[in-house]
């Protein structure tokens, strides 16, 4: 993506947030049980929706760059990794705060707490191995292969947390279910600008990853000469 | 040069038994048998499996002293975890002792599929892993005063799938990490995230059994876990193995 | 109770803000290094290839 699209959508990003800020804090009502802290959750469960976006989309381009051998679809699925695997973070931060606040512990084995957790260690084996290979090709073949297997690991993981779960019933961060529809708007309103910045992020680094590979090329020239 | 009777002159110059590549269980059969093989002669990864599974079972018998109860407790997730790490063991050797003198060059050169190669080895380690998991178990019985001998055949079934699913996820890294520097590392860092689902569901239908206990009342449901564990993974390893292998 | 939940909030918002301002600032340093080093390397060649002449 071009430089002036990039600047533009992070415009929109900053004015939808803005907005979204201001009918979350000003104009939309506490909720009932919890408290002001329940509207965490317009960045807590965004955040979690936009990370596992990003580790899908890191499965579809290390499904192509095995099947092509571009190396560009690799780069791709790095840069997606690794905005996945900041929202991923994020999603656990507020997570924390939310269940220190509501059950004044830091730390629940809830399933989706806990499913996160374990996405969040698979994906950074993902980078390690990335930084333990130096030839590209080989490091792109065993970060696809490792992003593929993580990708179909991550929702049995989170079934199977959930079922352990059911047996031993732990404080859960949030139910879902029932909610005021006005919250469910705005849950999904602030969404869109998480994508965007997410977005953006990706064509950065993506961008990045590209130079990396020219500087690899001119290296390499330098060496001839 | 004169043919040979009842044969055609091309036949003369050229072998009878072509090299035609053999079949896919064949060739698996075969590097199964040649791994045990090499592995029954130095019994180096065994014997560093099954010592180590002892003397871990002996520490936590010293560090927590459970009693009965608590040992039906501890037991699913103890054993597991001892056979997880013993099993890191016997995966690092399998790809990593064909390094020297170029052995995995000689092997991906020959006529057989990855694939093969690959469910030839998982087999060979599935069968190592079983046989340590079994003295851990006797190991176990001794140490903690876990009669489990009544529920032998369940208890190996559940062995059979949950060492089936370690052994496949663990022999695809073994693959994959076997030329980095930094391969007793990596290995068990990427392996032992990818298998909590398996390694739950295995803990959760060992535990009851390894105290001679019956299954408990979601038995059925971890069986399925685990299973389709199985499945998904082998099939995964199976398309995933010869990207892995092209060095 | 409700000031305590209240600033408990805004440290949520904080925390999730902090951590993908972290993630930009890493990109952008990352983003300085490599440009430097494309540069560097850019004007290696060319003075190679000016020598060569």
């Amino acid at each position: 993506m071009r430089g002036k699209t990039l600047i533009v959508l992070c415009g929109l990003a900053a004015a939808l947030l803005a907005r979204n800020l201001y009918v979350m804090l000003l104009e939309l009502p506490d909720e009932v049980s919890q408290g002001p802290i329940f509207r965490i959750i317009f960045f807590h469960v965004p955040a979690a929706w936009t990370a596992f976006l990003g580790f899908l989309a890191a499965a579809g381009g290390s499904l192509l760059y095995l099947l092509h051998k571009e190396l560009r679809y690799d780069a791709f699925a790095v840069a997606v990794t690794e905005v996945g695997l900041a929202f991923a973070a994020a999603n656990l931060a507020t997570g924390m705060i939310w269940a220190r606040i509501i059950w004044g512990i830091w730390w629940t084995w809830d399933p989706r707490l806990t499913s996160m957790l374990v996405c969040c260690v698979l994906y950074a084996g993902y980078l390690a191995l990335r930084h333990a290979v130096e030839e590209p090709s080989q490091r792109a073949r065993a970060a696809a292969v490792v992003s593929i297997l993580a990708c179909v690991d991550v929702p049995i993981v989170f079934f199977s947390i959930r079922w352990w779960r059911t047996q031993h019933p732990q404080p859960v961060v949030w139910g879902g279910g029932s909610m005021d529809p006005a919250y469910w708007k705005m849950l999904f309103l602030n969404w869109i600008p998480l994508l965007l910045l997410g977005a953006v992020m990706a064509a950065l680094r993506t961008r990045q990853e590209g130079w990396q590979r020219e500087i690899e090329a001119l290296r390499r020239r330098a060496h001839a000469l | 040069m004169t043919a040979p009777a009842g044969g055609s002159l091309l036949e003369s110059v050229r072998p009878r038994q072509a090299l035609r590549p053999a079949g896919f269980w064949r060739s698996a059969l075969t590097v199964a048998l040649k791994d045990l093989r090499a592995e029954l002669r130095t019994k180096q990864a065994l014997n560093a499996s099954l010592a180590f599974s002892v003397v871990i079972l002996l520490l936590f018998s010293f560090a927590f002293d459970p009693t009965a109860e608590e040992t039906r407790a501890l037991a699913g997730g103890l054993l597991w975890l001892v056979f997880a790490f013993a099993g890191a063991l016997i995966w690092n050797r399998s790809f990593a002792r064909e390094l020297p003198n170029d052995c995995l060059d000689g092997l991906l050169a020959a006529p057989i599929s990855g694939a093969a190669l690959y469910a030839g080895k998982a087999a060979a380690n599935w069968l190592l892993l079983m046989a340590v998991e079994l003295a851990g178990l006797a190991a176990f019985g001794v140490f903690y005063n876990a009669a489990w001998t009544s529920r032998f055949w369940p208890l190996l079934g559940v062995l059979a799938l949950g060492t089936w699913a370690v052994t496949v996820v663990g022999t695809l890294f073994s693959a994959l990490t076997v030329n980095l520097r930094l391969r007793e590392l990596m290995l068990p860092l990427l392996v032992y995230p990818l298998l909590i689902p398996a390694l739950l569901a295995a803990i959760q239908l060992t535990g009851p059994l390894a105290v001679g206990q019956a299954a408990s009342a979601e038995a059925m449901l971890w069986l399925r876990l685990l299973g389709a564990f199985d499945i998904i993974f082998t099939a995964l390893a199976l398309g995933l193995v010869e990207a892995v292998l092209v060095s | 109770m409700d000031a305590r939940n209240f600033t408990y909030m805004f440290y949520g918002f904080l925390a999730a803000w902090l951590i993908l301002a972290a993630y930009v600032a890493a990109l952008a340093g990352r983003e300085r290094r490599i440009r430097r080093q494309l540069d560097a390397l850019k004007r290696l060649l060319e003075d190679k290839e000016k020598e060569r002449r």
